[in-house]
């Protein structure tokens, strides 16, 4: 593990059981992540980026192998504290955006900062501050129901963004959107890049092929890595 | 089969008890596995496998407590029904001495119960630490919950098994051989020196738990719950039912008494079993449980505060003393 490191896997493996099936979701993965750094993880359907995204953040435990977060085991943290970790180091954005569809762009992006107890001048800072970063201020008190799909994606930046985490997991993040607010969110994570966030983007859009800003390339086939295409430090 | 084993009350019971029986069989088995195999500082898909296993135990006594707390207020509530059947019987305080297995059986559940809070208690703590410091010290705890519970599922079959319908009981009045001349309080001691120590104990109690002395409270409190439990019998639940003969730790219970009961004895067992639970933790792990002991000492308080509250009305109202 080097000194930067912010992310370290080891000898991960992650199986399910279905009956007498055994199906082998990731494949003793070893990977390293370093501080600031952005990551494209590409691969097909079914090769096991949203699994090892999910495991990084902790929505989700290896089946064997251990992940660290800044120097800290994860994979074994009590329920307890991996809420804690999730809440303070990791904000993710999904494919469907995961929106609650009945309250506010506001709303959804204050959810986070619940178990922090902070003022509600504090939380109205934050909330704000995030809403503006992922440009999408102007939609702050409309329902999530009825907002566009690039639309919900900026909120769902916002709230990604809202606890300040050092690191940024992204599933699918342009799936549901189309070339324009693609480009846009794009362009939203090169900001997030320079501000010196970490990001993991899983993906199989060719529009993250030509990413300007991101270090790495690390194709996944079939529950493995297959080596890591270096982009070089931008 | 005995009519008794066929009454609805007792099957359902029964039923109950036997299916938290194999679901803590199954957790029990977990847990001796897992007792052999922990290594917490592995990462192999064993050590995650019984991680996720410990979960399992954990959830399944989480379940098994409410269950078994609910399950107790059936049982009193079963056994009360059962007192049409018991010749002699006039509600539950008949029907749990109609054979030696009623009493050891009530005292199991409530022994039981102290084991599972405490168990909950550590495992709380457990749970917020990282390494999971005192799974072993739980583990072990539930091994031995796990033993008691087995012989109080089999004293449950016993129990009921050996209710005779034929055989008059006592009940009541006669609890403990009161009217056969016999002096029903322990040590030989009469009323006046029964609430002299009630009050004394509850503050020795109070003393010893807001002065921090940890050993004095819980051997205080033991004291007290043991005088307590004489003193609500024998001389705080004649005032409950107006009688100076009602001598019933169960009809307090009871619709016609508002259901008082439970307010009195579940004040006095939970405050007894979180102060209890504080000492253990404080004296055995060194781990502070100040807000548990200030919860007991107000639940201890409110029992007090009741027992006394029924015989100041009772004066109140009618100018005399039982």
């Amino acid at each position: 593990m080097t000194e930067n490191a912010i992310i370290t896997i080891e000898n991960l493996n992650k199986h399910f059981k279905s009956g007498d099936l055994l199906s082998k979701v990731l494949k003793d993965i070893n990977l390293e992540i370093e501080r600031g750094e952005c990551i494209v993880l590409k691969g097909v359907s079914g090769s096991g980026k949203t699994t090892l995204l999910s495991i990084m953040g902790g929505l989700d435990r290896p089946s064997s192998g251990k992940v660290l977060v800044e120097g800290e085991s994860i994979s074994k943290l009590p329920d307890l504290h991996i809420s804690h970790f999730r809440a303070q180091k990791i904000g993710m954005i999904f494919q469907h955006f995961n929106l609650f569809d009945h309250l506010t762009a506001t709303e959804n992006v204050m959810i986070p900062l619940i178990p922090a107890r902070l003022s509600m001048d504090e939380v109205d800072q934050k909330v704000h501050s995030s809403l503006k970063l992922a440009n999408i201020s102007h939609k702050a008190e409309s329902t999530a129901g009825r907002l566009s799909g690039g639309e919900k994606q900026r909120v769902a930046i916002a709230r990604a963004l809202v606890s300040d985490p050092a690191i940024i997991l992204c599933d699918e993040p342009t799936a549901n959107l189309d070339r324009d607010n693609s480009l846009k969110f794009i362009e939203i994570l090169g900001q997030l890049h320079e501000m010196g966030k970490t990001i993991v983007v899983a993906t199989h859009d060719p529009l993250f092929d030509t990413l300007s800003f991101a270090n790495r390339v690390v194709p996944m086939e079939d529950g493995s890595l297959v080596g890591s295409i270096s982009k070089g430090l931008q | 089969m005995s009519e008794i084993l066929l009454s609805n009350q007792v099957i359902v019971y029964l039923l109950s008890e036997s299916i938290l029986f194999g679901l803590l069989l199954i957790a029990f088995i977990i847990t001796l596995e897992i007792l052999i195999k922990w290594d917490f500082g592995s990462y192999s898909e064993q050590q995650f496998r019984l991680e996720r296993r410990a979960y399992l135990v954990m959830t399944i006594l989480l379940f098994v407590f409410v269950v078994k707390f609910l399950l107790l207020i059936y049982f009193v509530f079963a056994i009360d029904s059962l007192s049409l059947l018991v010749p002699g019987a006039m509600c539950a305080a008949g029907v749990i001495s109609a054979n030696d297995y009623g009493m050891l059986l009530l005292l199991l559940k409530l022994l039981i119960l102290f084991f599972l809070l405490l168990w909950m208690a550590i495992n709380r703590y457990d749970l917020q630490a990282k390494n999971y410091p005192l799974f072993r010290i739980k583990s072990w705890l539930f091994v031995s919950i796990f033993l008691v519970i087995a012989i109080e599922t089999g004293v449950d079959f016993a129990y009921f098994g050996h209710i005779d319908t034929l055989e008059p009981v006592n009940c009541c009045s006669t609890l403990y051989g009161q009217l056969e001349g016999a002096n029903p309080l322990p040590f030989g001691l009469n009323t006046m020196i029964l609430l002299i120590l009630f009050y004394l104990l509850y503050v020795a109690v109070m003393a010893s738990a807001l002065s921090s002395q940890r050993v004095s409270f819980m051997v205080a409190l033991l004291l007290f719950v043991f005088i307590a439990y004489y003193s609500v019998v024998y001389f705080f639940g004649t005032y409950i039912y107006e009688l100076p003969t009602h001598n019933c730790p169960f009809c307090m219970l009871q619709k016609e008494y508002y259901y008082v009961g439970y307010l009195v004895w579940g004040a006095l067992f939970v405050g007894t079993y979180l102060g209890l639970i504080s000492s253990v933790m404080e004296i055995g792990l060194k781990v502070e449980r100040n807000r548990e002991r200030m919860v007991a000492l107000a639940l201890l308080s409110i029992f007090v505060l009741l027992c006394t509250g029924f015989v100041a009305i009772y004066y109140l109202r009618n100018g005399v003393f039982l």
